[in-house]
């Protein structure tokens, strides 16, 4: 990739992102879309940019920084005040659609590794695009606004679990466990370094001056996610607990504020660089996947958001409105794709399988998403009359 | 009676406070990790959309806040900050550009025989002066911490910036 490249590369994704968000939807679609586009693979006319480790490499920043945000955002302060939703709706939501995930998984791949990767791709929802909508929908006075964003918090916290055994399981089952404990064990001691380094990192980080702040809290994330990748691990989850790490300590606000313009630029870059390895030709071989889980994913997230609604005794109309909110997938289901794309395990044929079918999914669902979101209400009102009377009376 | 004010964190977003007003109504709160604030109407309590949705920057926010907290005497002066005690306010007095009072004492200037203020700091840098006394000189670009009923603060703010004094 050459500077003249990137800077068509950033202006495109500037443009499209423009346009897009003129019409509410969100820009991670069109991200893809200009990598599509742009990219070697049919359509040809606009083949500009070539995948190179250049690419790759922006690509990993990209995923780095995503994750590093999540992290962030992760401490378990802010998790204990999200309440009562969380365990109840978020397990409701994780067994009706990672369920029909498998059930999509198995019927393309078999019982493999890959039905398994699947199924959490097509499980986990956009926190991005869910929570673009909320505020540009004026969806957050709503009751129902806390049992979506519960249920947010609970996937991703599947999420950093699945991380650990996506990018390197899918073995001899006794190595993909032996893969499980060391994630666990990274985890666990990330987390007891959380306890014990918070403190120190943030005394030290407090008197930095500026640009040494931001070098050495760019050299921590960096490291961590190396540190990972070195364990056999993926980059994801070292970035993530990188960011758990620093989300205790008092200089979080700074960190955001000073790599927000990052993750924004990198992420864009990595959900490009993911358009890139889509290549519309494999329609043929995952359209009739597309056919099936598009449908099962729209009936299984409004089917699910609206049975926890119910048990979590939010009105029928308000449980509604948080399974819609719910359909739109994005950047964990292209951040899961991509992993399970560098895994040995998983064989080239089906890798490209899963490559298209996550990208050309996420531009469906994203787009049904945000179209349902916005008609939610009229809908709920047409479907869901209030009930006048008890119905045995 | 006490209003039942129902709290909850939106992770990524910020905090929301929610009531119901003896009227009916539901009145939800937002306020944003960057410092925004949204207030959202809902007419009725059972109401699915909300019939008037308020946006306000921090400053705004905040002149409303204290607006509605009763705070009527309020003066325009944006960097004012107010509390109230009871019947008493605690207010930040910059002292405006061209006052009389400056390099007078607060013995001189007497604010406290003459208005019923009492001035308890002195905000100025580099250091400010903590337990004001008597003897302590106003200077250019001071900010008089104060206290006082709400009624006494046009008579105060008039005589810091119109005087008249005595000479000392």
């Amino acid at each position: 990739m050459t500077l003249s490249q990137l800077a068509i590369t950033v202006a495109v994704l500037g443009g499209m992102g423009l346009v897009v968000s003129r019409f509410g939807l969100s820009a991670i679609p069109a991200y893809l879309l200009a990598g599509l586009l742009l990219g070697p693979n049919e359509p040809h006319q606009l083949s500009l940019i070539e995948p190179s480790e250049v690419t790759d490499f922006v690509a990993k920043l990209g995923l780095v920084f995503l994750l590093f945000f999540l992290g962030l955002e992760f401490s378990f302060s802010r998790l204990v005040g999200t309440g009562r939703h969380v365990v109840v709706g978020g397990a409701i939501d994780l067994v009706a659609n990672a369920g029909l995930g498998l059930i999509v998984g198995v019927v393309a791949f078999g019982f493999s590794f890959a039905a398994l990767v699947l199924a959490v791709a097509i499980y986990v929802s956009s926190s991005a695009i869910t929570v673009k909508g909320l505020i540009d929908f004026r969806r957050l006075g709503d009751d129902e606004t806390d049992l979506v964003l519960a249920i947010l918090v609970f996937e991703d916290l599947v999420i950093a679990f699945a991380l650990g055994f996506i990018a390197g399981g899918g073995g001899e089952l006794a190595e993909t466990l032996a893969l499980v404990a060391r994630a666990l064990t990274f985890v666990v001691v990330g987390l007891l370094a959380a306890r014990f380094l918070t403190r120190p990192l943030d005394s030290l980080l407090d008197r930095l001056p500026r640009e040494f702040f931001l070098l050495l809290t760019a050299a921590f994330v960096a490291g961590a996610a190396a540190l990972a990748a070195e364990l056999g691990l993926s980059e994801a989850i070292g970035a993530l607990l990188a960011g758990v790490v620093l989300a205790e300590t008092s200089v979080r606000g700074e960190i955001e504020e000073r790599f927000f313009s990052f993750r924004d630029l990198f992420g864009a870059l990595f959900f490009f660089v993911f358009g890139l390895s889509i290549d519309v030709d494999a329609i043929g071989n995952v359209g009739w996947l597309l056919a099936l889980a598009i449908p099962l994913t729209v009936a299984g997230k409004i089917g699910g958001g609206y049975l926890a609604g119910l048990v979590g005794e939010f009105s029928r109309r308000g449980s509604f409105n948080a399974g819609v909110a719910l359909v739109a997938h994005g950047e964990f289901t292209i951040i899961v794709a991509q992993l399970a794309a560098s895994n040995p395990q998983v064989s080239p044929a089906d890798r490209a399988d899963l490559l298209a079918f996550a990208g050309l999914y996420v531009l469906a669902t994203a787009t049904i998403g945000i179209v349902l979101m916005k008609e939610s209400k009229r809908l709920g009102r047409r479907l869901l009359r209030p009930r006048l009377a008890p119905e045995s009376a | 009676m006490t209003i039942d004010l129902r709290e909850t964190r939106l992770p990524g977003i910020g905090v929301k406070y929610a009531f119901t007003t003896a009227r009916g109504a539901r009145l939800v709160v937002i306020l944003h990790n960057d410092g925004e604030r949204e207030v959202y109407w809902y007419r009725r309590r059972s109401d699915d959309d909300p019939r008037a949705v308020i946006e306000l920057h921090d400053d705004e926010a905040r002149e409303l806040g204290a607006l509605l907290g009763g705070a009527f005497e309020r003066p325009k002066i944006v960097e004012d900050l107010e509390m109230a005690l009871g019947e008493l306010l605690i207010e930040w007095i910059p002292v405006p550009e061209g006052s009389p009072a400056v390099g007078r004492t607060l013995a001189d200037c007497a604010f406290r025989a003459r208005t019923g203020i009492t001035i308890i700091a002195i905000l100025r840098d580099p250091e400010p002066v903590t337990g004001a006394q008597p003897h302590d000189v106003i200077q250019d670009g001071d900010t008089l911490v104060t206290v006082g009923k709400a009624g006494q603060y046009p008579a105060f703010r008039k005589l810091l910036a119109e005087g008249p004094f005595e000479d000392a």
